[in-house]
């Protein structure tokens, strides 16, 4: 399904056609269920992430700017700044505590960071431009987006110094976006 | 947090993009992204950046239980049966409607009448005027005389954004004092097409007008005009 039918579908939701959203929601979840998934590491959390997701779409609708964002992009900030608040809800304390089994009961089918980094982008200006960073700030990137690291977190898994990670992710940004800008992205 | 630089912005909103930033970072930036319109275009901007990492996840199919769960938080939309204000004649609207009263007035008078069934494959266009400000909102076109369904493009001219909780809802205004035909629901796009169904493409063709009203979410529960009428013009051939 292409931004334009998501498009059309998001307009009718705004309608309150109920119609659409199932639509929408049939062609749309299991790409947004993924991202759940991959942050909270919990099933019962990316149900919970997704269902609130959902209502949040259903309602703000009709704010949807397509002048702003694409469909999925608007929809994927959505699920991912949910899924982000529920991580770092107080809670904290016992995820640091249990990240190493956390981590590591992610099933193995499932593809890591950098091979996800490496897919992800269909020759596109993303992709130039990711190549021009250095492989550690590639890593550090891919971590925290798909992972959804906090700086301390990644520090911690790549085994390196807080600041180092934090001026891998800060560096690396500023060349992402430079490279795109200067492709008028 | 001072976020009057450009630079601190593109930064801090990267960081709230990428997800870096710890709990109550992330609830002060998100308290800051509801007054600043520029740190929102930042925050924009990183999501369009990324968003292609975003959509490389291998699809995971949520359990159905989540579905049932949306589905009955939903007010159900409910349209009321037709009842006594079908009944009642073209001019006893509701106050609300009144618009579309004084509108249907001026088209029964301006346009000459009645209306003969136009000639196979002419295209008749219908301008819709803003009723407040007088100037053009919103043309409708279509072929008309030819049997089966029509085709109606409609162009909504600049930029339109509707209230949430609302629908724009097309009618068909036959005049001589008859009650307006719901076309359905349209959107604020730019651009679209609506298809108008066989058994209205008549009452279409010798419409004396069209008219935009806005109804509650889902369409007037009354099946006639229950909002006001933001657009309404006259029927013509070209």
């Amino acid at each position: 399904m292409d931004a334009e039918q998501l498009y059309d579908l998001l307009s009718r939701c705004a309608m309150g056609d109920q119609q659409a959203f199932k639509t929408l929601y049939q062609h749309s979840s299991a790409k947004l269920f993924a991202v759940a998934v991959r942050i909270t590491r919990r099933r019962d959390w990316a149900e919970e992430v997704l269902q609130e997701s959902f209502i949040n779409i259903w309602n703000h609708s009709s704010g949807y700017n397509a002048a702003k964002s694409a469909p999925m992009t608007w929809m994927t900030a959505i699920v991912r700044n949910r899924a982000l608040d529920l991580l770092r809800r107080p809670r904290e304390v016992e995820i640091d505590a249990n990240h190493e089994e956390m981590v590591a009961s992610i099933p193995d089918e499932s593809p890591g960071p950098e091979e996800l980094l490496k897919r992800s982008i269909e020759a596109g200006a993303l992709a130039e431009c990711m190549k021009q960073l250095t492989g550690d700030q590639q890593r550090s990137i891919a971590l925290a987006f798909f992972n959804g690291l906090s700086h301390g977190e990644l520090a911690r898994q790549m085994q390196k110094p807080l600041g180092t990670v934090k001026t891998w992710i800060r560096r690396g940004l500023e060349r992402l976006k430079s490279c795109l800008d200067a492709q008028g992205i | 947090m001072k976020l009057a630089n450009e630079d601190l912005r593109n930064k801090l909103a990267a960081e709230y993009v990428l997800g870096t930033m710890s709990a109550h970072a992330r609830r002060r930036f998100a308290l800051k992204l509801k007054e600043s319109p520029a740190l929102r275009r930042a925050v924009a901007g990183w999501e369009e950046r990324l968003a292609p990492l975003a959509l490389a996840l291998p699809e995971v199919e949520p359990p159905s239980r989540v579905w049932q769960a949306i589905e009955s938080r939903i007010r159900p939309a409910t349209r009321a049966a037709p009842g006594l204000l079908q009944t009642l004649s073209f001019w006893r609207f509701s106050s609300i409607a009144s618009g579309l009263v004084a509108l249907a007035l001026l088209l029964v008078v301006a346009v000459p009448g009645p209306v003969a069934p136009p000639a196979a494959e002419t295209r008749m266009v219908v301008v819709m005027n803003d009723l407040k400000t007088r100037n053009p909102a919103m043309t409708a076109s279509w072929e008309a005389g030819k049997p089966g369904k029509r085709a109606l493009r409609i162009r909504v001219i600049g930029h339109a954004e509707m209230a949430p909780g609302t629908a724009w809802e097309l009618w068909i205004l036959p005049g001589e004092n008859q009650n307006p035909i719901s076309l359905g629901l349209i959107t604020t796009h730019n651009t679209q097409t609506l298809i108008v169904p066989e058994a209205l493409a008549v009452k279409l063709d010798q419409a004396r007008g069209l008219a935009m009203s806005v109804e509650p979410a889902g369409g007037s529960p009354t099946g006639l005009p229950t909002g006001p009428v933001l657009y309404a013009g006259p029927l013509v051939e070209t």
